[in-house]
């Protein structure tokens, strides 16, 4: 009796394997390899910021490019939730782009990483199309005046999960300081959310009450988790106006405005005056004004050290800093956080 | 070659009740490990509200799935029409569409230039209606197929002798046919329901305020991790199966 439910089960098991050999084999057939090849593929696995994924996937098909033996496999996710996929969900990735560097010391040191690539940086902006409301009246001056306008409704991130969204406050407050008028950052959140700026001794604080207190008066402010989650409320003219990264409007065709440089954060001349605004997140943190640098890790974990390394070498060689600045998002000379722990191989293109 | 039979039978079923069981008992027993995240989601009223108001826009998604959906899971199960085959493949689309797309689509007719929303005296973009629409979209079919379903299986002849002896078409309808099914609705609509109450995808699209309880899972796991997402999934997970046990039991006791 056993013998033959034994019997059954190694026949079962044999057809279940053949099934999925079965399936691998027509797999392999439809995309024309040889079983070499296709053992020999190495999958890199990229989880990088939302804000970044125009440029990655430029990246990728530059990179498989060159080795075709890889594949490329992007993911994209708010850049905490990204780290956090590494550091609580235990996954696996050869690379992580934060689209604030710093978040790579404050959540991955020393355990999961120890180093990080400044690469890129961005400037925020205020998106629109040709649909949103007042397009033909807006300009670097009056911004904010049209935003107060009770018909415009304007849009950003969670700033609890997003540091475009957290910038985003910034750079209303900042304008607040900027214009000499106090009341824009009131008019346009405050008076429409739970968010508010204190002064404390000179510096600007906006403690973050948790996602779920936020209460935005929905009529008035779009906010969604991500920066990504906003374009297709803008692009559906739910939302007239939102706060975006420079590059993520300029990929998408979006119209906008650029703010003065003294509040977009762009510009390391004006670290200075970014740095009177500060934003606490509702998990504690404190995160000041500075300037959007992009940062690029390999995480302890990575599978494929090798590979990665050519990966960031690629991002940082001439060819990748090309790539970005055709996407709207201007390079940095590459600097180094934690130079000592750098790979060898990519120390000549970092300056000292 | 009985006993080898019911030995295949429960080998394989318990590896599938397994794979279903683990992950939950799992994240349960991370959890006990973690008494005091409990303790202090189970004191956190924003946790209570998106659990409530989760339940409550499912159940209003699950009244419109059961009105507008019970005659035409009727229409499907006794009637044969030129592009029945469409209608039925059309009830089957949201299964299949990711629910990403799913939101978006939903954005283009509900959202504020959208072909409804436009003109609807009813706001759906960051609002209870839009979470509603978001999860009668997705669970509507699991609704269709489980009522259609109990009108395929109630005997023709019933309704045929009823009409013989008088009845109107509407009559045997209501007096006949739907308290015949009245198990199978209820059992669609539970499953529709606990579909609705799962929605995250198309509802963050549409309506991420006010938020529902995946959405907050969601949420506490972004901008804190894990330990505190993963106290709300607990309570989520508990209370919606002793909510589906109850219903459960109740509808096993109506069948004695």
């Amino acid at each position: 009796m056993q013998k033959r439910s034994v019997a059954m089960f190694v026949v079962f098991a044999t057809l279940l394997g053949g099934c999925i050999q079965g399936i691998q084999d027509s797999k392999k057939i439809t995309s024309g390899q040889t079983e070499a090849e296709v053992t020999e593929k190495i999958v890199l696995k990229v989880f990088h910021a939302g804000s970044l994924t125009e440029p990655m996937k430029a990246f990728k098909k530059a990179f498989e490019e060159k080795c075709p033996n890889v594949e490329v496999q992007c993911e994209a996710a708010g850049s905490a939730a990204t780290i956090r996929k590494v550091t609580e969900l235990g996954r696996t990735a050869d690379i992580v782009a934060s689209a604030d560097y710093t978040l790579i010391p404050k959540m991955m040191y020393p355990d999961y990483a120890n180093w990080t690539v400044m690469f890129a940086k961005n400037q925020i902006v205020l998106a629109y199309t040709d649909k949103s409301k007042y397009a033909n009246e807006i300009n670097s001056e009056n911004w904010y005046q049209i935003l107060r306008r009770p018909d415009v409704k304007f849009g950003f991130s969670n700033p609890n999960d997003d540091p475009c969204g957290y910038r985003s406050q910034m750079v209303l407050q900042l304008a607040e300081l900027y214009y000499n008028d106090s009341t824009i950052y009131d008019d346009l959140v405050a008076k429409h959310s739970n968010l508010k700026f204190v002064e404390e001794n000179g510096i600007y604080i906006l403690r973050m009450p948790k996602s779920e207190d936020i209460n935005p008066d929905t009529s008035k402010l779009m906010i969604r988790s991500m920066e990504m989650e906003l374009i297709h409320g803008i692009e559906t003219g739910e939302i007239d106006y939102y706060f975006i990264y420079r590059s993520v409007a300029q990929q998408h065709n979006h119209r906008f405005i650029e703010l003065p440089p003294q509040i977009d954060l762009s510009s390391a001349e004006y670290a200075d005056i970014y740095k009177k605004v500060k934003v606490v997140l509702a998990n504690g943190k404190g995160v000041v004004g500075k300037p959007i640098i992009y940062g690029i890790t390999i995480p302890e974990s990575a599978e494929h050290k090798e590979y990665a390394e050519k990966f960031i070498e690629l991002i940082v060689s001439k060819e990748g800093q090309r790539i970005l600045k055709e996407l709207g998002q201007p390079p940095v000379v590459p600097s180094v956080d934690n130079v000592d722990n750098l790979p060898e191989d990519l120390k000549e293109y970092v300056k000292p | 070659m009985r006993f080898s039979f019911y030995l295949f039978l429960a080998v394989l079923s318990s590896i599938i009740v397994l794979f279903i069981l683990l992950p939950i008992v799992a994240t349960l027993s991370t959890q006990f490990y973690d008494f005091d995240g409990l303790l202090e989601a189970l004191g956190d009223k924003a946790v209570w509200n998106s659990i409530l108001l989760t339940y409550y826009a499912a159940m209003l998604s699950t009244l419109i799935a059961v009105v507008f959906g019970t005659p035409l899971a009727y229409l499907l199960a006794r009637y044969g029409f030129p592009g029945k085959s469409i209608i039925e493949g059309i009830t089957d689309v949201p299964v299949v569409i990711p629910h990403t797309v799913a939101g978006i689509t939903l954005l283009a007719v509900f959202g504020s230039n959208g072909l409804i929303g436009s003109f609807s005296p009813v706001k759906f973009v960051d609002a209870l209606p839009g979470i509603v629409v978001a999860m009668l979209f997705v669970s509507i079919p699991i609704y269709i197929n489980a009522a259609r379903e109990g009108f395929s299986s109630i005997d023709i002849r019933l309704e045929q002798v009823a009409r013989t002896l008088g009845a109107s078409p509407s009559r045997v309808f209501f007096t006949i046919s739907l308290p015949l099914v009245a198990r199978h609705i209820a059992a669609g609509a539970i499953m529709s329901w606990a579909r609705a109450i799962s929605e995250f995808g198309a509802i963050i699209v549409i309506a991420y305020y006010p938020m529902v309880a995946p959405t907050l899972i969601y949420e506490r796991y972004v901008s804190t991790g894990l330990s505190a997402a993963r106290p709300v999934a607990v309570i989520l997970i508990l209370l919606s199966l002793a909510v589906f046990v109850v219903l459960r039991l109740l509808l096993w006791g109506q069948k004695r």
